[in-house]
């Protein structure tokens, strides 16, 4: 009995552990890191990459600072596309970029909830007492940070950020509640605002207060197949795929 | 048997172990102390506790009589009662604050609650209110467990003898009841200094308004500041550490209460 339980156990065990050992060799695999508020966009593309090249690619979406804290913790991954060059950059400092190629703009617009499209015309009305506005973490987030540059260059910041009713930590979370009438306006991504536009009205933000952020695919150090990876990237980056972008809402690249 | 068990103890207990190793070799003792000092840390803590506190304390007011009248009542529809306070805790913290947020946030709720002054999305109170809708169930079931295990037989001679029910509930049915209602207690407490999803949807992520300290976990890891993200996060391993202890420390001096309470027919 008791031989047979050991048995049994052993048995279980080989096959928990082995299984990660003995899966089929078949098409190659990638593992990729994309900011959330790209999925729409991305699922589309890579759908259509894996139909094309027999491959299979994993995708994890996140927070871009989430993402970014991940990637250094696990020393993982194919490919990064966060939803700003910023994160690109710091992980270039410390040489854990192969390369990488620019696909989109991400541009801040001011989402205004449909009801309230009366109250909020121009950027200056954010400033206007008894405004609820919702706004990124400078720190979690893309449009966080760029959205507090945002304000500090319209010289109303003080003025904004006094009405400013919750900070969020993705972009997804501050369109939810500008959608939901939860506040009024946020500061966000023009293809969120595309994406519910039945209930998000944009509102354009004066160009010479921001630099529009770039998406780019950026091929990790850790790619266990580094070619493969590049030509994802080259995918993204094609003329075709910048169409399907733009379809979601982005902006293409300023020449 | 005895080595067949040792095993998956064993591995079970090495899991845990290099988890909580892993979260403390990437900290280093002295900013670990800087990071302890520093306001956003006090302050999440501290909000942690206020709005756990007052979360446990209202789920007490709610779950333990709705949990005896669960227990001692029988009425049409009952099961399905039972089943729809059981439901959050099935639900997805984060489900549950879409749904407390598409509340809140409905016109004719907001304006109710504008008349009566009340604050509930983004503030404080926001986040007491997610966690009683995680914690007050649990605080439900575990009471109508402790009452539903009680020989009722005690109640009845307590009336018999001439107190009054609300009487009866206050001297007799609680104190027996109590060593499983005190455990329930901190269950539900370590469950909301926990809590996440539901939070951040409700109150939001607002460094010094609403951070509490999983949500100050989630901030300050997305924003590249492990430092601070693992001090919390230790914060919480171990105040959960204390509650287990101190769950087994109220199961010890009430054991006498609780063979009372196996007594059956």
């Amino acid at each position: 009995m008791k031989i047979r339980a050991l048995l049994l156990l052993a048995v279980g065990m080989a096959f928990f552990f082995g299984a990660g050992f003995f899966q089929p060799a078949a098409a190659e695999e990638l593992h990729i890191f994309v900011g959330a508020g790209l999925r729409q966009p991305v699922d589309h593309l890579v759908k259509a990459f894996e139909g094309q090249t027999g491959h299979r690619v994993f995708i994890d979406y996140g927070g871009s600072g989430h993402l970014l804290a991940r990637i250094k913790a696990s020393g993982k991954g194919d490919l990064f596309v966060p939803g700003a060059l910023f994160y690109i950059e710091k992980l270039e400092k410390e040489g854990k970029i192969r390369s990488y190629r620019s696909i989109v703009q991400h541009t801040p617009v001011i989402g205004v909830n449909t009801a309230q499209a009366g109250r909020l015309t121009t950027f200056d009305d954010l400033a206007k007492p008894g405004i609820r506005l919702a706004m990124g973490d400078p720190k979690a987030m893309a449009f966080g940070r760029t959205a507090m540059a945002i304000c500090e260059k319209s010289g109303q910041k003080k003025a904004i950020l006094k009405n400013v009713t919750v900070y969020g930590a993705t972009v997804k979370q501050l369109a939810l509640y500008v959608s939901q009438g939860a506040v009024d306006a946020a500061i966000i991504g023009r293809s969120d605002a595309f994406q519910n536009r039945e209930k998000i009205t944009i509102v354009p933000i004066p160009p010479d207060y921001f630099q529009a952020e770039i998406i780019a695919a950026a091929v990790l150090q850790s790619a266990s197949n580094p070619d493969l990876a590049g030509q994802l990237a080259d995918y993204l980056s094609t003329k075709k795929a910048g169409a399907v972008f733009q379809k979601y809402g982005f902006l293409p690249l300023q020449k | 048997m005895r080595y067949v068990c040792l095993v998956p103890t064993g591995l079970l207990v090495l899991l845990i172990v290099g988890v909580l190793a892993g979260l403390f070799i990437h900290l280093s003792l002295s900013q670990a102390l800087v990071t302890l000092a520093s306001a956003e840390t006090c302050f999440a803590l501290r909000l942690t506790l206020l709005t756990s506190g007052a979360a446990t304390i209202i789920a007490v007011l709610l779950g333990v009589p709705a949990g005896h009248f669960l227990a001692r009542q029988t009425f049409k529809g009952k099961i399905l009662i039972d089943t729809l306070i059981d439901l959050p805790m099935t639900m997805t913290p984060l489900v549950a604050g879409v749904g407390l947020l598409f509340l809140l946030g409905n016109d004719a709720v907001r304006h109710s609650l504008d008349c009566l002054g009340i604050e509930l999305l983004f503030t404080p109170w926001g986040a007491v209110l997610a966690q009683v809708l995680i914690v007050a169930p649990i605080m439900t079931r575990t009471s109508r467990a402790a009452f539903t295990a009680m020989d009722s037989r005690y109640e009845q001679a307590a009336q018999t003898l001439g107190l009054k029910p609300g009487q009866v509930f206050l001297r007799v049915s609680l104190p027996m009841a109590r060593p499983v209602i005190l455990s329930g207690v901190v269950l539900c407490w370590a469950r909301a200094v926990g809590e996440f999803g539901a939070t951040l949807m409700v109150a939001g992520a607002t460094r010094f308004r609403t951070e509490t300290l999983p949500i100050a976990v989630y901030l300050n890891i997305s924003s590249g500041e492990l430092g601070i993200a693992l001090v919390c996060a230790w914060l919480l391993i171990m105040t959960g550490f204390l509650v287990l202890l101190a769950m087994r420390w109220i199961g010890t001096p009430i054991s006498t209460d609780q063979s009372l309470l196996s007594i059956g027919p």
